[in-house]
């Protein structure tokens, strides 16, 4: 198993590329040996062995790491896969587009181009009960736009999560396949977003990332009780949100050795029994939570029945997946309508904060808000209602990469107590 | 002096590495409170104000790819390219936010122009421009002159929190405003000195009046130690002296003329005509001592720029256009970043139009121009970039590219008040708290 | 008299020797000089040569620290400070030779400014302005008279001559004259004294001395103010005053009653932390530049908090603790702060400041020289050099002077291999040894740092360079030692180590150079300095004791020129 085909694309996608590459046009005149220990590891064939970890990653049967690279793992874009032979989402602009060409969209006598297309924006934004469609999503009607991945033979890495879809728990699905002929793949929130402009690899949705490089949010992965960290059948797992900024060097890469604090929240506090086997690390299915933010407002980031699948690195890191099932309610709500954002001290953002995040996203981002949760409905595939034998979590894969850092859980006060999002 | 000074260390190094200073640097003739000396020996108001733009840049088409004075000119600076000395180019300068929520297009600018990163609009602190304005700007007409190009009403002129300085959006009004009732001819104004100034010469004076005891009282090297420091005391005696003197009369001064009427929109074209009409306007009033402060938003940091019969904004463009994977970046997106370097060398023209002493008005004043992001669809506040153009009187260096290298972004704040004359020694909270003085910049 | 060869020298005399010295030992050519020895029978000091009075100039933690103490440490001071002039290896001596650039007195006038202001607002005048005036926007010449009488003593560290009174009270007059409230006259008399050369230098004075007819001795006020900047780095305190003001510091038992109180003040803590940036030229990181795609964890806050960790060590071991000076080269303990875990690869779980913590038995790291401050500090910016951090150990710890290279020396054989695979700094500087014009001072510094190869430019461990095992071994003065710690517990038990660092505290506390005729005294501390088993509080103790840290040579003296090229730092090699 390798992400090292992906790898280019996730790093063109973040913020932190400029600096790397003014960096890299100022400073790296000469190549340097010393650079190695902390530059990202070479780009292997798959699928590779696991390296072995450097001592200082490892002490007293700990270990601790940071999440440095997280984004989902979606198939390649649309037009190389043919994964959307429908099209694409048409999204809000679709639907803008299709009301001009209706007598109530035409430009009335006297309307100026400001007012018309505001008026149209409205028009599509609001629901038939003149509530904003992305703050009561199930008020509106469907998106005739919308459209979901239903290519064939695509490739998609990942994680399977029910056992070669088994599970009664689960709603009928199609698998992927991964690049290495893996099957059994589970990824629905991939045929939700795989057909929308902003989920392409010139897009911008994939790259949520950003904000845990401001430092607002983390995640951390401790393991303890390990005797072997090549090979131990059982280890204690911790997935944690991280109390502290993610620390920096100047080119703005993550620095591996930083000691970082648990969350203390317990919410926010997962922990699990885990296996190492040739220097792969995969865990029991647990519930996990994060932090997320957008605009400036936090959500959380659930995960149902989190599994880890990990391969060490030679710089003393992990790369591989985190995947598990997102409630279709919690998904809607960090990636479409912020319905429940906080602001920093904690409380409800603005409502006029909130919807206008979620307009200007949905337009951003190629979605409409009615669409993309009646869709996320659609592919769910997890945590069936007994009652209503409707699943209503879907399945959602992550690539991550993780650096060593030491975790602990002293009850130290937040270096931005007053200004910190918890 | 044949001792080691500051500036003997400082001068022509950038970390070690050897950049050429080509201005002199003449500290000798500039006072505290922001003055210059003109050649006539009569002195020169010194003048700080802002330049904003929207929307941040492209970084491989704005960041010279090597430091100090001999960079070569990135495509989109190009249009600045006759500025190249009175310039000073700052990359890789960061707001820190150490947690801090990012409200996207304000919590960098702010966090930049505070030193102080905060989640929305509440500022923690007035913006520089107030601080500077707060010694330089005194006993002038207008404290200072806050002007938007995009018809957007606001400023990033903060007082303090809920307390901004709106900007002026129409030429007309602009011209009304300074050149309308009111104005007077500025060689007709009286001078009265500032008695604060009057006691700090007697202060010194009472320093001095002992100079003869204490030399007699010293072996010959540490008299002519002695002898060094009143020398220096003389000369702080030389910079309030010349505050006392009235200002230099403005030279040719003409009444401008009252601009036509304009369209004020967001239409870039648009946009470009009436930011031009106030910077001439703005050097006007500058010229003949209105004001020594101001702030032109060229365009908001959520730039509301859009090409006509284009329903795109700048900003939005900056979240929806995709990547042209052959340039990779975004093509629409890069032409409102090099439009904006255009616009800002409209700006520095007028500016330098302005004949002053020996030299022109843009010599007299320090512009920082900067954005509020890097790479806007990120709403990265990364490095921002910045320059700092036209030296002040005299004050500061220009003519290289400094790297930042993920400093923070307060040392230039922090600098250029240093520059102007407010009293600090350290700037900002958290990781933006610093006491480092870009010394490229200022020693 | 001990036979020196060329592993063995006496600091004091080799500190002057130039290049030829290089050659000499490169020939392999010893000589004799005669060694300070510890088990000296020095045991009453000898007869003061003494010294002339001094100039000295307020260093910037010494004005910090006076404000402060006149004043409130919250009184903010706006000025910046010119980087000081370094004399011999100190800042401290060139305190007496180096001059003020208009920069730095437009600077104190700024600082003046922001103090008086803050001194003499509406919220903090109660505290500050001795005296109520009968009106506050009247002149009350009573009033101004004290304000004018405790500020200058306190400032200029003696009473003020009746001129110099009214001058001062004058100024106040006028202030509230034109600008018509008292409190502002107060101000602006206030930033007169603070822009005075009687405040920002320490103008030493001297007076004749009964007990010999025809010779000179300090005064009291001189005599207090020498005492208290060298035992808390700051300005004479009110009983410190009050004793000068009453001859008692011209007594033994006066002395010794001043000298062990103000070593029983936290600021002696100050003082020690004082001495030792200077001493370990951390000034230094001001212009310290390392390449962050090399070293992604030196961020500007390691560049801050790894002087920090090495004083904050240093204070703890020796001014807290009452630690032996040597144990400084040896012990694991330490403070780490978040930054600093990042380079160090150890957990800090304190998230905002400093723990103490430990350098774990395998971590390669004891004693100071292991500290990233130390170890980044004496580095290029992306590699490690043995030269240069041998070359600072000698003229640090074992006052020795290690020329720079000659100018014309062709360095591209080292820097073309510096990232070929499998190429070490011992590798490359063995191209050096061939050449006879290098092989001389690399002889003296490289077998020293070699030893702490295992830790890169940045400070970080690294078991190999460019894919090969780093061989730690090399020696110190013709013993072989191995590694960090076996190059701390040789400087442990070298004794040029303490007897160094007695040299350079009294020269920090004279603020010259000593002259031979001083050789004896040193003699004298150093034996004074073991049988106190190397306790620095003690060792300042009998400095502060001595007659020669008082003695005023007869006549005043010349002091010697200095160049802009006399106080650059070495060229780094």
């Amino acid at each position: 198993m390798s992400v090292g085909d992906d790898k280019p694309r996730l790093r063109t996608h973040t913020a932190l590329t400029f600096g790397a590459v003014a960096a890299s046009a100022l400073l790296l005149a000469s190549g340097s040996s010393e650079r190695t220990a902390q530059a990202s590891p070479p780009k292997a064939a798959a699928p590779k062995a696991a390296a072995t970890p450097p001592k200082d990653v490892f002490r007293n049967g700990e270990a601790g790491f940071v999440v440095t690279e997280i984004s989902y793992v979606l198939g390649s874009d649309a037009k190389e896969s043919g994964a959307c032979p429908a099209g694409m989402t048409a999204g809000v602009r679709g639907l803008t587009e299709a009301l001009a060409k209706t007598p109530a969209g035409t430009r009335k006598d006297g309307e100026t181009q400001q007012s018309y297309e505001r008026r149209l924006s409205l028009a599509v934004n609001t629901s038939a009960d003149g509530q904003n469609i992305c703050m009561n999503p199930a008020a509106g009607s469907p998106d005739p736009g919308w459209r979901m991945v239903t290519g064939r033979n695509l490739k998609v890495d990942g994680i399977d999560l029910d056992g070669g879809n088994r599970s009664a728990d689960s709603c009928s699905h199609e698998e992927f396949q991964g690049t290495h002929g893996e099957r059994g793949i589970d990824n629905q929130f991939y045929r939700v977003a795989g057909c929308t402009t902003g989920f392409q690899s010139t897009g911008q949705a994939n790259i949520f990332q950003i904000e845990m490089y401001t430092g607002s949010w983390g995640i951390l992965l401790e393991l303890t009780g390990v005797d072997d960290l090549r090979n131990d059948p059982d280890v204690q797992v911790g997935l944690f949100a991280n109390a502290d900024p993610i620390q920096l060097s100047a080119a703005r890469a993550a620095l591996p050795f930083a000691t970082y604090a648990a969350d203390h929240d317990p919410r926010y506090r997962a922990t699990t029994r885990g296996r190492i086997v040739n220097g792969v690390l995969t865990i029991d299915p647990v519930d996990v939570r994060f932090h997320t933010v957008v605009n400036s407002m936090t959500d959380d980031r659930d995960l149902r029945g989190a599994r880890l699948r990990l391969t060490f690195t030679p710089d003393g890191g992990m790369e591989g997946y985190l995947a598990g099932y997102t409630p279709v309610e919690n998904m809607y709500d960090y990636e479409y309508g912020s319905r429940h954002s906080k602001n920093a001290k904690g409380e409800l953002a603005p409502e006029r904060l909130r919807v206008q995040t979620s307009i200007g996203r949905a337009g951003a981002l190629g979605h409409t808000c009615n669409g993309a949760y009646q869709a996320l409905y659609q592919a769910a595939d997890g945590n069936r209602d007994p009652k209503t034998g409707r699943c209503t979590s879907i399945s959602t894969q992550y690539r991550i990469r993780v650096a060593p850092a030491f975790v602990v859980n002293a009850s130290t006060k937040s270096v931005n107590a007053p200004l910190t999002l918890k | 002096m044949t001792q080691l000074s500051r500036r003997t260390i400082l001068r022509g190094m950038m970390n070690g590495a050897k950049v050429g200073m080509a201005l002199p640097f003449l500290d000798i003739f500039l006072d505290v409170n922001g003055e210059a000396l003109a050649a006539t020996g009569q002195r020169l108001p010194v003048r700080f104000g802002t330049w904003i733009w929207g929307c941040g840049f492209i970084p491989e088409r704005w960041i010279p790819t090597s430091e100090g004075a001999d960079y070569t000119m990135p495509p989109d600076l190009e249009p600045l390219a006759p500025y190249r000395k009175q310039m000073a180019i700052f990359s890789g300068f960061d707001v820190k936010l150490d947690g801090v929520a990012n409200k996207p297009h304000q919590t960098g600018n702010l966090g930049l122009r505070t030193g102080i990163p905060v989640p929305g609009e509440t500022v923690h602190a007035p913006t520089f421009d107030v601080l500077i304005g707060e010694v330089i700007g005194q006993g002038t007409r207008f404290r200072s002159l806050e002007l938007s190009a995009s018809g957007i009403e606001r400023s990033y002129s903060f007082r303090g929190a809920g307390s901004p300085n709106p900007s002026e959006v129409s030429p007309v009004a602009l011209y009304q405003r300074i050149f309308g009732e009111g104005f007077q001819d500025p060689n007709a104004a009286g001078f009265k000195p500032d008695p604060r100034t009057m006691v700090r010469r007697s202060v010194l004076s009472a320093v001095t009046d002992d100079r003869q005891r204490i030399m007699k009282s010293l072996g010959a090297a540490d008299r002519q130690r002695m002898d060094e420091y009143f020398t220096a005391v003389r000369q702080l005696e030389q910079q309030l002296d010349l505050q006392l003197e009235p200002p230099a009369k403005v030279d040719n001064f003409t009444m401008p003329k009252a601009p036509d009427k304009t369209v004020i929109d967001a239409d870039v074209e648009h946009v470009m005509v009436n930011h031009k009409l106030m910077a001439g306007l703005l050097a006007q009033a500058l010229a003949c001592n209105q004001t020594r402060v101001f702030n032109m938003l060229f365009s908001d940091t959520a730039s509301n720029l859009r090409r006509s019969a284009s329903s795109d904004t700048h900003h939005t463009l900056t979240h929806e256009e995709p990547i042209n994977p052959k340039l990779g970046y975004q093509e629409q997106v890069a032409w409102f970043a090099a439009k904006s370097m255009v616009a800002c060398r409209d700006f520095v023209d007028a500016l330098a139009g302005i004949k002053e002493g020996a030299g022109t008005l843009l010599d007299n004043t320090l512009l920082v121009a900067h954005s509020d992001c890097s790479i806007a669809k990120a709403h990265a506040v990364e490095g921002i970039p910045m320059m700092v153009i036209g030296s002040g009187g005299g004050r500061v260096r220009t003519g290289y590219h400094k790297a930042g290298r993920a400093d923070a972004a307060s040392r230039i704040g922090l600098s250029v008040q240093q520059a102007m004359g407010v009293q600090v020694e350290k700037w900002g909270t958290g990781s933006m708290d610093t006491n480092r003085t870009v010394t490229e910049l200022v020693a | 008299m001990r036979l020196m060869t060329a592993g063995k020298f006496k600091p004091s005399a080799l500190r002057k020797i130039g290049l030829g010295l290089c050659l000499a030992l490169a020939g392999g050519i010893g000589w004799a000089q005669q060694a300070p020895s510890a088990d000296s029978s020095l045991t009453v000091e000898p007869k003061p040569a003494g010294g002339p009075l001094l100039m000295r100039r307020l260093t910037e933690s010494q004005y910090r620290a006076t404000i402060a103490d006149v004043f409130a440490p919250d009184v903010p001071i706006a000025g910046r400070f010119e980087r000081g002039l370094r004399e011999d290896g100190l800042i401290a001596v060139g305190t007496s030779h180096g001059s003020m650039s208009a920069f730095s007195v437009e600077q104190y006038d700024v600082s003046a400014r922001s103090v008086a202001a803050d001194v003499t607002s509406e919220k903090r005048r109660a505290r500050f302005v001795p005296c109520q005036p009968k009106s506050a926007t009247a002149f009350d010449k009573t009033c101004a008279d004290q304000f004018v009488t405790d500020y200058g003593l306190k400032l200029f560290r003696r009473p003020l001559s009746s001129q110099e009174r009214d001058r001062f009270v004058q100024v106040a007059k006028a202030g509230q004259q034109k600008l018509g409230s008292f409190y502002e006259g107060l101000e602006y008399t206030l930033i007169g004294m603070l822009d005075s050369p009687q405040f920002l230098l320490r103008l030493e004075r001297s007076e004749p001395d009964p007990a010999q007819s025809g010779a000179l001795r300090l005064d009291g006020w001189s005599k207090a103010v020498r005492l208290s900047y060298f035992l808390t780095n700051s300005t004479p305190d009110a009983e410190l005053l009050r004793a000068a003001a009453q001859g008692e510091l011209h007594t033994d038992e006066g002395l010794a009653r001043q000298v062990d109180r103000l070593l029983a003040t936290p600021q002696l803590e100050g003082a020690v932390r004082a001495f030792f940036w200077d001493m370990l030229q951390f000034d230094g990181f001001s212009d310290l530049f390392k390449d962050p795609a090399i070293y992604p964890g030196y961020t500007s806050a390691v560049a801050k908090d790894a002087q920090e960790q090495t004083l904050r060590t240093i204070v703890t071991h020796l001014a807290r603790e009452k630690g032996d000076y040597r144990d400084l080269f040896t012990t694991r303990q330490t403070w780490l702060s978040r930054p600093l875990g990042v380079l160090y690869r150890l957990p800090v779980v304190v998230r905002n400041g400093w723990e103490r913590a430990e350098y774990p038995a395998d971590s390669e790291r004891a004693g100071i020289l292991t500290d990233v401050s130390l170890l980044a500090l004496h580095s290029h910016p992306g590699r490690s050099s043995p030269t240069l951090r041998g070359k600072s150990l000698r003229e640090i710890f074992l006052c020795e002077k290690v020329p720079d290279p000659p100018a014309n020396v062709n360095f591209s054989i080292v820097q073309d291999a510096v990232f070929k695979p499998g190429s070490t700094a011992r590798l490359r500087l063995a191209e050096h040894s061939g050449n006879p014009v290098c092989a001389g001072c690399h002889k003296l510094t490289d077998p020293i740092g070699l030893t702490l190869e295992n830790f890169d430019g940045a400070g970080s461990f690294r078991a190999k360079e460019n894919g090969a095992e780093i061989d730690v071994s090399g020696s110190l003065e013709g013993k072989d030692l191995v590694g960090a710690e076996g190059l701390g517990q040789a400087m442990h038990d070298n004794p040029s180590v303490p007897s160094c660092l007695a040299e350079k505290l009294y020269r920090s506390a004279i603020g010259r150079d000593i002259s031979t005729s001083e050789e004896p005294f040193l003699e004298y501390l150093v034996g004074r300095f073991e049988s106190e088993r190397f306790r620095v509080p003690a060792l300042m103790r009998s400095i502060a004791l001595s007659r020669s840290f008082y003695f005023v040579s007869m006549p005043i003296k010349t002091a010697p020129q200095h160049t802009v090229a006399a106080a650059k730092k070495g060229e780094r090699s």
